[in-house]
């Protein structure tokens, strides 16, 4: 673009402008940036250098290319919806918004795959298929506004992950610029399981930390003939817990199995999608089956069956389309409604064996009332998927400090009870030092090792997915004088 | 040099000020914002993120902004104006969180503080000043710029302006207003000035009063008069206040809340004896139903708000809910039904229009993506943001199926604005409001009774 109309001493802003086409080009004046200091975890902050919105991969190239060679540090964002931090400037980094890449490039029926650009939304995959029978199955539930360049970096889950797998299972093929600018493609032509190291697995899920990726081709599913939902109502959240164990052991593979608790009842109710739950109950199940048509009135019954066997209240099958919309809507918008309850909160993604489902939530009410802090619970019960909401109010002082050792301890529950610190939100920022919950120093040692083939001046997105070994040190320190004393 | 894991920081980078930027009163509301929890569900639903990918001109991005002044870390200047006054004002944030944050609200009251810390100068004042101080609170000299209006099209000025080439020289986007100016005739409020009540043809079931509107009376009248036959013929006395004034919708989105008040009070009291007061305008009608939210710092005149708020009624709400003849009379015209953003995101009013045009016999509504997207009109946001108003209609058009004969609405900001996709896409569509099409139906019912017209 033309340089006119900018103003600032920063040659580097200069320079990054120059390579851009069009309007529109770049950010760098604090009121604009501010509105990039964070992204859906907004617990940390910090202004970015700039932002720059390339058109297309040779422009991120180039920006990246540039960055390498002056050493700027530099990190990809498509909506910024992460609930993990991925796409905050830790470092005051060159942001390269990859909004503007947002065509659908081509869609192959016959070989059921599309090839999308970063900043593509989700749910338009979908929107732009449906009229011939196809979908796209990884559905956050942000997926109404989230990038599947995002989703790649975060290797994004959703509800009907359950049946369908999460991201990284429908990836076929990326076209990644490396932090040195270079550009390759993986997976050519789409075609799956491609001989050699599984770099697609790796790329996906790296939180954008070994490369940034400008073109995905993504696996495009075919319609489910049938489809029934399920919504019970249970006055205790043991009983719905066994109900989710029940239906998963009577070899039912639901295509979603969800679980929202009171507190995230009231929310939900209180706020723009209400379907009218009753408020003193303390667990509602959402079930989805798909598949071919005959077969699904069986497994509805079945369902039904265990319901009623573990002491639902009341439980009812979507009556239309319009029904089940309604019912999701609610479900899908459930992190956001927070606000209707709760000025802040942090969301947690730990995941347990679904046997432990119980014993982990009462463990969470627990860890609830040592901080004082309300923790509402939405979450993919069938995979044993946990979302604890942590809520705060960030003016009141320490309250934040708060909620963050809350969260952590969460997290530790989860691992203690054999599970994992994140299902499908990341690491990012947000559970950086829980890594240590589930992995040795060498375990995480090998993993940088990786980032550094890739990464070697780790310009891109450093201070991300990993403990830093400063803060390791101190907590080791720490732990050695209280054996000390 | 590379970065060192060691170098990076540890810290959080935020940190709050208790020191607000907000000097004046009626400040932007805390409470609006703490709802927002920087999800991101409002972003696509933006039609100026949309347009240009910038998260300062995506509702969570102002909202941040917005609050980011409360905390003392941005100043009220001119780099805060920008996205503050680039929004549309049209809504569809409101309908896409999850948690009801009034983003609308919240840019009303920054827009307020904005105007008092920047007072406009020089042309931008006098324009400012002569729209929103001299004309639009005053019936009277509406009505004059009407009359003018009436000359400029009647005289053949209109002819001379466009055939000589005169109107090349005017700014683009008012040429292309020039060219879609409706023609102005007699408004409602003169013609029924001395009759204290329309009564209602046949059983008199209720009364009302109207709100007349400034554009849609001047501009419009001739729905204005609609409005009034639809409302007669299903059994309604109809008074119109002659004190009342202009909503003043206007005025808060420029951020002239003063004034908004000043208005807001004089159509309360204006409005005081009335049990129902129907609107045809959706920006109108939101603005009337969100007076009380004028009067934060003034509880008096906030519970008056509140009760004449409650008695504030779209007319197509208003019709779907207390029942309308059906009409007999066909209107064969295949419509596409366009959501004005005030009526749809603002009031909530969806299924009650498209129901209304259903029943009239003959109509073939046909489905356009994104009806409820914005067009660019908001207010006289096309005026003040003329470029981003060009981008945000062009997309509205693109989505406008060209096999649709009529564009329906609820809103004459809307119907001009429509107009101009319209002119400017080569269309040939008839931009209406969803009144009108019940009033021809019933005026052709009429006619079929008297035997002018036959079956």
């Amino acid at each position: 673009m033309s340089l006119k109309g900018i103003r600032t001493n920063d040659k580097h802003i200069k320079n990054l402008a120059n390579i851009v086409e069009g309007n529109r080009s770049i950010l760098y004046k604090k009121e604009d940036l501010l509105a990039y200091d964070c992204d859906g975890f907004t617990i940390h902050r910090r202004l970015p250098r700039a932002v720059v919105f390339p058109n297309n991969t040779e422009e991120v190239a180039k920006i990246v290319k540039y960055c390498h060679e002056h050493d700027l540090p530099f990190l990809a964002r498509g909506a910024g919806t992460g609930l993990s931090g991925g796409a905050i400037p830790l470092n005051g980094e060159v942001i390269i918004s990859l909004v503007k890449m947002k065509r659908l490039i081509s869609v192959d029926f016959e070989n059921r795959r599309a090839v999308v650009e970063p900043g593509f939304v989700n749910l338009k995959l979908t929107n732009s298929i449906s009229d011939k029978g196809y979908y796209y199955a990884p559905d956050p539930s942000s997926q109404y506004c989230c990038t599947i360049g995002g989703n790649v970096g975060e290797n994004a889950g959703g509800a009907h992950c359950l049946k369908y797998g999460v991201t990284t299972n429908h990836i076929l093929g990326l076209e990644v610029v490396l932090p040195n600018g270079e550009v390759i493609e993986i997976g050519k032509d789409g075609i799956p399981d491609a001989p050699g190291y599984d770099l697609l697995g790796l790329l996906t899920g790296s939180e954008g930390t070994l490369g940034i990726v400008t073109k995905i081709t993504v696996r495009i599913l075919k319609n489910p003939e049938a489809k029934q939902t399920v919504l019970a109502y249970f006055d205790n959240v043991a009983d719905g817990s066994q109900a989710v164990s029940d239906i998963i052991s009577a070899g039912i593979v639901p295509a979603a199995l969800e679980m929202m608790d009171q507190i995230a009842i009231e929310a939900v109710e209180a706020a723009a999608f209400p379907v009218g739950h009753p408020k003193d109950i303390e667990a509602l199940l959402l079930i989805e089956v798909d598949g071919i048509s005959a077969g699904i009135d069986e497994q509805i019954h079945q369902i039904l069956e265990v319901c009623k066997r573990n002491h639902v209240r009341e439980v009812k099958v979507a009556q239309s389309e319009e029904e089940r919309a309604r019912w999701w809507a609610n479900r899908k918008t459930g992190f956001g409604a927070m606000g209707a309850i709760s000025p802040d909160y942090l969301v947690q993604d730990g995941v347990i064996p679904r046997s432990k489902l119980p014993e982990v939530l009462n463990r969470i009410h627990e860890i609830s009332r040592e901080y004082g802090l309300r923790i509402a619970n939405i979450f993919h019960a069938g995979d044993g998927n946990l979302h604890p909401l942590v809520l705060f109010d960030a003016r009141k002082p320490g309250e934040t400090e708060k909620a963050l050792k809350a969260g952590s301890a969460c997290l530790q529950a989860c691992a203690d009870a054999g599970g994992s610190i994140t299902g499908e939100h990341g690491v990012g920022i947000e559970k950086r030092e829980e890594m240590r919950f589930i992995f040795s120093d060498e375990e995480i040692a090998a993993q940088t090792d990786i980032r550094e083939v890739f990464n070697p001046k780790n310009l891109l997105n450093a201070g991300k997915l990993f403990p830093t070994p400063g803060r390791c040190l101190e907590v080791k320190k720490e732990e050695k004088s209280v054996t000390a004393s | 040099m590379g970065l060192n894991e060691s170098d990076l920081i540890k810290e959080p980078a935020c940190q709050t000020n208790s020191f607000s930027n907000y000097l004046w009163s009626d400040p932007p509301d805390e409470n609006k914002w703490a709802d927002c929890v920087h999800c991101g569900m409002c972003l696509e639903s933006c039609p100026t993120y949309e347009i240009t990918g910038q998260e300062q001109h995506s509702p969570r991005g102002r909202v941040h902004l917005i609050k980011s002044v409360a905390e003392g870390k941005l100043e009220v200047n001119e780099h805060f104006m920008d996205p503050v006054f680039a929004c549309l004002d049209c809504r569809a944030c409101t309908t896409a969180c999850p948690a009801d944050v009034d983003v609308g609200g919240l840019i009303e009251e920054a827009r307020g503080q904005i105007r008092q810390a920047m007072p406009l100068k020089g042309w931008k004042k006098a324009v400012s000043h002569l729209f929103l101080h001299s004309l639009f609170p005053h019936h009277n000299r509406l009505y004059t710029l009407g009359n003018v209006l009436k000359l400029y099209q009647k005289s053949g000025m209109q002819t001379f302006v466009r055939k000589t080439g005169l109107i090349n020289i005017m700014p683009q986007h008012l040429a292309e207003m020039e060219a879609i100016m409706p023609e102005v005739k007699k408004p409602v409020r003169k013609k029924y000035k001395h009759e204290k009540v329309i009564k209602a043809k046949g059983e008199t079931k209720s009364t009302v009063a109207f709100l007349t509107g400034c554009v849609m009376d001047v501009m419009f009248s001739e729905i204005n008069e609609a409005t009034i036959n639809v409302l007669t013929r299903n059994g309604n006395d109809v008074m119109i206040p002659q004190n009342q004034t202009c909503c003043g919708a206007l005025h808060v989105h420029a951020g002239d809340r003063e004034m908004g008040r000043k208005l807001a009070k004089q159509n309360i009291e204006a409005f005081q004896h009335a049990e129902k007061v129907i609107v045809n305008s959706a920006g109108c009608g939101c603005m009337l139903k969100e007076y009380p939210e004028l009067f934060r710092e003034d509880p008096v005149w906030r519970q008056k708000a509140e009760t004449f708020s409650k008695k504030v009624e779209d007319i197509s709400k208003y019709l779907y809910d207390t029942g309308y003849k059906r009409p007999i009379a066909e209107i064969k015209a295949r419509v596409v039904y366009h959501d004005a953003c005030h009526l749809a995101h603002g009031q909530g009013i969806r299924d009650e229009p498209r129901s209304l045009l259903l029943d009239i016999p003959g109509v073939e509504m046909v489905e356009m993506a994104n009806a409820d997207r914005c067009c660019g009109s908001a207010g006289i946001y096309n005026i003040t943001n003329p470029e981003m108003a060009k981008e945000v209609l062009d997309s509205k058009m693109k989505n406008v199926p060209k096999e649709a004969e009529m564009i329906v609405m609820g809103n004459p900001g809307c119907m001009l604005q429509m107009a101009m996709g319209v002119q400017k896409n080569g269309r040939n569509q008839k931009i209406v409001h969803t009144v009108q099409l019940l009033d021809w139906a019933y005026q052709k019912e009429d006619r079929l009774k008297e035997g002018e017209e036959c079956l």
